[in-house]
């Protein structure tokens, strides 16, 4: 059983990442600071329950991803997983080609860019792209975060990178159809 | 198949090709088996256009990482601090041990 007055210590190492994942699946500022409060509280209160050595960083990530579900899910009318599994792969691969080492397209994408890309994803499958390639967490991670099987962790990656990537192709594309040389 | 190294002209190359770009993800998520794995960087070690798509993918996850990182502002930072200690405090008050003083939840 963990102590409940180490909590602000060991959980605040992670506030700068579940901040970010915050921002990214709220698209405000004023919703992600509730929720990155709210998530705290909760794990304050909760943390008798946690195991000590066990993954605390997953467990938050955990809880964040409960709470927003609760707060702010029902608001949404959209649908929230891409459905499909024929969506292109590789679309910013094809339209940057491959990467030079003297010269990488993908460095020219912005924050606001990528933030916008990834903001304009279905809400299932931009928390996985988030959670596996912003946070580095394993399947097996991620499918306990969301509280979904792995072989669904899996299809919403996938189906959510092909998209991130067709997102960012639309960038490039609209760079060029309005003849930007800077 | 032998185990010789592939020749260019290899009919099994296609399916090869096929096989890797669409194990690539779990290839770089480190989620295939020992046995996979190697069968996929064999391929990606012999194959340029396959491993072009590997660096480009590589490259990609690194920019979005990059592009994602935030700072908690130091006034939120320090609100949830206070409001741990206050829960701190309550909490051992009703334990019996009387209110506690500030300073336990630290705000780096
Ligand atoms: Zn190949």
């Amino acid at each position: 059983m963990a102590d409940q007055s180490r909590f602000g210590e060991e959980a605040m190492v992670y506030a700068d990442s579940l901040y970010a994942y915050a921002l990214r699946m709220t698209r405000n500022p004023p919703d992600a600071e509730d929720l990155l409060q709210e998530t705290f509280l909760k794990g304050f209160r909760s943390y008798a329950s946690f195991t000590e050595g066990t993954n605390l960083r997953a467990w938050l990530f955990r809880i964040m991803t409960n709470s927003y579900i609760n707060l702010y899910r029902t608001r949404q009318r959209r649908p929230d997983e891409i459905g499909v599994d024929d969506i292109e792969r590789l679309a910013l691969f094809r339209e940057l080609g491959s990467p030079s080492a003297e010269d990488s397209a993908l460095e020219h994408f912005t924050d606001i860019e990528v933030k916008m890309a990834l903001e304009s994803l279905p809400e299932q499958n931009r928390n996985a792209v988030l959670l596996a390639d912003v946070e580095g967490f394993s399947y097996k991670e991620i499918a306990e975060i969301t509280e979904v099987p792995i072989g669904t962790v899996m299809s919403r990656l996938s189906r959510g990178r092909a998209a991130l990537e067709r997102a960012l192709a639309d960038f490039v594309k609209h760079r060029v159809e309005n003849g930007a040389s800077a | 198949m032998s185990s010789d190294p592939a020749p260019s002209v290899n009919p099994f190359e296609f399916n090869a090709c096929e096989e890797t770009i669409h194990e690539i993800y779990h290839f770089l998520d480190g989620e295939l088996t020992e046995e996979k794995r190697r069968v996929i960087e064999t391929h990606l070690s012999q194959c340029q256009p396959c491993d072009s798509v590997k660096r480009f993918e590589v490259e990609l996850r690194q920019v979005v990482a990059d592009r994602c990182r935030e700072e908690v502002p130091k006034d939120l930072r320090e609100r949830i601090a206070r409001l741990i200690n206050h829960e701190l405090d309550n909490a051992s008050s009703a334990d019996g041990a009387g209110p506690r003083r500030e300073g336990n939840a630290s705000a780096h």
